[in-house]
């Protein structure tokens, strides 16, 4: 069960990764992995997930980045460290996957001081 | 609410974030060749090593260090990051790097507090 210390007190991390999850789907969720069409497909992500995460909340700063990479056998790893306030700021990571290409999606939120 | 001085020592000033991490990527994956096992501690050496630089610039600002390796192989990787910030005193700074046998993509975000 959620517990929420206050409207703007933290980040819902569970709500915004489903956000992201939609989103995604709603983008590429059909699409085979397309060189041509790649960069349009991040750009729509990464920019109709901020409208999102502004869309809940306005007393945070945002930070959405998006990797699409096509299966081809090849590795990657991604990593992420943050030096912020821990009480108030916050992220969620949502990887998704078909069958041509792997997505993965970070959001940081940043509280805004008041 | 506060206003900080725009100057030098309280801006993001792009060149000097991206010389950091470009040592820190040296340092943490230079002179090496791909390895599935070794991978993960590189990525976690890359970020932290930059984050503990960048702190220690000792300017008011939140970091957020992302890194990506990818394993050269063919394969296409397209990124890329929307921000939703203060456009005057926030600023990034996305680091690309390579050798034969992978790419390394160090990207930071810098929030004035």
């Amino acid at each position: 069960m959620e517990e929420f210390s206050g409207e703007e007190g933290s980040f819902n991390s569970e709500e915004a990764s489903n956000s992201v999850k939609e989103c995604i789907q709603s983008i590429i969720g059909e699409e085979s992995y397309r060189q041509d069409t790649v960069n349009q497909w991040t750009a729509k992500i990464v920019e109709q997930a901020l409208t999102l995460m502004v869309k809940q909340t306005k007393s945070y700063k945002y930070i959405v980045s998006c990797a699409v990479m096509q299966k081809s056998g090849a590795g990657l790893h991604t990593a992420n460290s943050c030096y912020w306030d821990t009480v108030t700021d916050g992220s969620c990571t949502v990887k998704w996957e078909n069958r041509t290409m792997y997505c993965v999606v970070s959001v940081f939120a940043v509280a805004l001081t008041p | 609410m506060d206003e900080f001085q725009t100057g030098e020592e309280t801006a993001f000033v792009v060149d000097e974030v991206s010389t950091i991490i470009k040592e820190s990527v040296e340092g943490a994956i230079g002179g090496n060749a791909y390895q599935h096992s070794r991978v993960n501690q590189w990525t976690t050496n890359v970020v932290e090593q930059s984050l503990s630089q960048l702190s220690k610039l000792g300017k008011p600002f939140k970091y957020i260090v992302t890194c990506v390796i990818m394993q050269k192989n063919g394969a296409g990787l397209q990124t890329a990051s929307s921000c939703f910030w203060d456009n005057t005193t926030d600023g990034s700074c996305t680091v690309r790097w390579g050798n034969k046998s992978m790419y390394c993509i160090v990207s930071v975000f810098g929030l004035a507090i």
